[in-house]
């Protein structure tokens, strides 16, 4: 245990003195504390000016009033929609670029709703570039206009502001917006920086097995303990280093929305689910361990840490496959093949980080997919040491994929 | 006392015996020369012995123990291939792998420094590995090997890459270490460097046991009934002498199967021809080594 502890620090100590490390530690925070100075300092004025960046400033429309409901327009539209007295005025002013778009509103809208629509260029003739969204309030309030109060006119224009409710079992779940996307935000931000370590810890692991054996040192180490020793410490030391760091950027986090909180106002108070905290971080434990092994392993079939790299790419790729499908989780959190994914060991950690802020997963699969992860953590702690073994003295040579058999059958 | 044994030691790969039934003792306190030709199956021998792998056959007892942590920890090992962190200052390369033998942090500077002394690396301490000379490097090594002081010293072609003065510092150190009453096995191809070094010899060849014993006693056994003369004068017409043979500077005089080399050096100081160098003639162990693969192979 002397020993493995002794590896441990001697990683944890230089890998974090490692350039690396310190820019990804710091960037992220540093991201937030920029994000958190545009929203206190610019506010909703911030959103408007990247969307000009974006989108540019609109073109009045154009429209020729065939049914004679739309002229004059109402004082509030009169500067963003233009009438002309007929179609050709219309299409001149269209070529003439000074209007964006040409509505044709025919004799017969009430009882059809058809309006045609021209837009300059060659594109589909679906591709108008004026949005619907900016269409409706025009006809809408044009319709309304004297026949119903202005606060009815308005719930017309937008008749619905959804606020999503989930009901838990033992009674009503919270109604604040805050928790509510909290509650989805923190696990699925523990799915993103599982990834994030296991392409930071468990590539400084893959980097320095494969450093150790390019640069021989190895043999020197396996003189002075087993090859489980060396793993477990490398493991050990590099996962507390990718604990400490997502620790400090939960720890940034939390100062930053605190001073949004109280400072800037931009959120509520903000209530989380202390089991899914506390299984957020249990998944994440366990998915470091499960990749750390996988990738130190990969690392010591490389004969150079470049090819390890090139091996170890097949794990990390699939982390990504929970990221993939995350279309089937917003849609369906309890579909089957999300169910699926949930209890394979490879891809479980994230799948199920993602759920849990989701839905309400059930008690037997989180058991189910805990089992599974420990077992596959067990087989891959068998099979990662047996073949760390072998790989660690294969100089110039990867061992083929018979000899990787061999070393797993042997006792 | 036994530092070093082993006993039907075998080892195989992919069917290729490495180490075939090997068996020797190394007597603490002593340099025992590990020697072959290259693919021998000296580092599978090495190795075996420091647990790096795990024999198929056979027994190892290392200082009175199986391989394992408590015998690994009493044991110095200078690999072939040789290499240190790259990115580390030296102390701390030095530092980290003197601990994983069990050292005590807090002893491991004081000792370390008076090793670089030694080996001429006196205030590259602080220095990173890789700013270090190749030779520097290889003698760095050697100190990793040595800081926690072990009791065995195994040194795997310690001289490969080595000018020749570096040669002469290390050669100086092993020469040290026996005094001090540690084992030094010192594994090598280059036969003819460390022959004068070592007290007894294993030589092997495609994993087995060759050569085996003092060395001294080794090279009697295979010694030409001969001397070797460096003079000026004529040698022809000595009594005694079958014939002569030209050595580079020296010249071999084959003795009848009753002449002594005595008779020789009388004829010599009688016919006041100026002597350089005279010696008993016996062969260099690459010379024995040859002569023995052969008589096998025949």
């Amino acid at each position: 245990m002397r020993k493995i502890l002794e590896v441990a620090r001697h990683e944890f100590i230089v890998s974090l003195k490692r350039p690396s490390f310190i820019i990804a530690t710091l960037a992220l925070p540093l991201l937030g504390i920029v994000g958190l100075i545009v929203s206190a300092y610019f506010g909703g004025q911030a959103g408007e000016f990247l969307e000009q960046q974006f989108v540019g400033t609109p073109k009045a429309v154009g429209y020729v009033d065939q049914v004679g409901l739309f002229t004059p327009p109402l004082p509030e539209y009169a500067d963003l929609f233009i009438p002309y007295p007929n179609e050709e005025a219309g299409r001149e002013a269209l070529f003439a670029e000074e209007i964006e778009a040409l509505l044709l509103i025919p004799g017969d809208y009430l009882d059809t709703g058809r309006v045609i629509g021209y837009s300059k260029g060659r594109g589909l003739p679906t591709a108008i570039s004026v949005s619907e969204e900016r269409i409706r309030p025009f006809l809408v309030d044009h319709l309304l206009a004297g026949q119903v109060d202005e606060g009815l006119r308005a719930r017309v224009r937008a008749p619905m502001n959804l606020l999503p409710v989930s009901l838990a079992p033992q009674g009503e779940g919270s109604e604040d917006i805050a928790s509510f996307v909290a509650n989805i935000a923190i696990p699925y931000a523990f799915s993103i920086l599982l990834v994030m370590a296991i392409f930071t810890s468990s590539g400084f692991l893959l980097q320095g097995v494969s450093e150790e054996k390019e640069s021989r040192v190895i043999e020197i180490l396996l003189s002075s303990l087993t090859p489980i020793e060396l793993l477990a410490g490398k493991i050990l030391g590099l996962g507390a280093l990718g604990l400490a760091q997502i620790l400090f950027w939960l720890g940034c986090g939390w100062a930053l929305i605190g001073i949004a909180v109280t400072g800037l106002a931009l959120f509520g108070a903000i209530t989380l689910d202390v089991a899914t905290i506390v299984l957020a971080l249990v998944y994440f434990l366990l998915g470091y361990l499960l990749f750390a092994t996988l990738m130190a392993s990969a690392g010591s079939l490389g004969t150079s840490a470049r090819e390890g790299q090139q091996i170890a790419g097949i794990f990390s790729g699939l982390t990504a496959i929970p990221f993939m499908v995350s279309s089937f989780i917003w849609t369906n959190p309890n579909s089957l093949l999300v169910q699926i994914l949930s209890y394979v060991p490879l891809t479980s950690p994230v799948m199920m980080l993602q759920r849990l802020g989701m839905t309400e997963v059930p008690l037997y699969q989180i058991a189910l997919s805990l089992i599974l992860l420990i077992l596959g953590i067990g087989g891959a702690l068998w099979a990662g040491a047996k073949v760390f073994r072998m790989g660690l003295l294969m100089y110039g040579k990867r061992p083929s994929v018979a000899e990787i058999w061999r070393a797993l059958r042997q006792a | 006392m036994i530092a070093v044994e082993t006993s039907n030691l075998t080892k195989r790969f992919d069917g290729l015996v490495a180490v075939d039934h090997l068996d020797m003792e190394v007597q603490q306190g002593e340099i025992f020369g590990l020697l072959g030709p290259n693919g021998a199956g000296k580092t599978t021998t090495i190795r075996l012995l420091l647990d790096i792998i795990k024999p198929d056959e056979g027994v190892i007892r290392l200082l009175g123990h199986s391989p394992g942590p408590e015998a690994q920890e009493r044991v110095g090992y200078l690999p072939e291939e040789r290499g240190l962190y790259r990115n580390l200052k030296l102390m701390d390369c030095l530092t980290y792998l003197a601990v994983l033998k069990g050292m005590d942090r807090k002893l491991v500077r004081k000792r370390a420094e008076m090793l670089l002394e030694r080996l001429g690396l006196g205030g590259e301490g602080g220095s990173k590995v890789k700013a270090l000379s190749r030779g520097m490097q290889q003698k760095a090594q050697l100190v990793a090997t040595l800081v926690h002081d072990p009791e065995v010293v195994i040194l795997d072609e310690p001289f490969q890459g080595l000018d020749p003065i570096s040669t002469e510092q290390v050669k100086e150190l092993i020469r040290d270490l026996r005094e001090r009453g540690k084992t030094v096995v010192l594994s090598t191809h280059m036969m003819n460097q460390v022959e004068r070094m070592c007290d007894r010899i294993l030589l092997i060849d495609e994993g087995r046991r060759v050569l085996y014993g003092p060395l001294e006693e080794i090279k009697a056994r295979y010694a030409e009934h001969a001397v070797l003369v460096r003079c000026s004068g004529a040698l022809e017409g000595l009594i005694g002498a079958r014939r002569i043979e030209q050595r580079e500077r020296e010249r071999l005089i084959i003795l009848e199967d009753d002449a002594l080399p005595q008779d020789i050096l009388r004829q010599l100081v009688e016919r006041e021809i100026a002597v350089e160098r005279f010696e008993v003639a016996t062969p260099p162990l690459e010379e024995i080594f040859i002569q023995v693969v052969e008589e096998k192979d025949a």
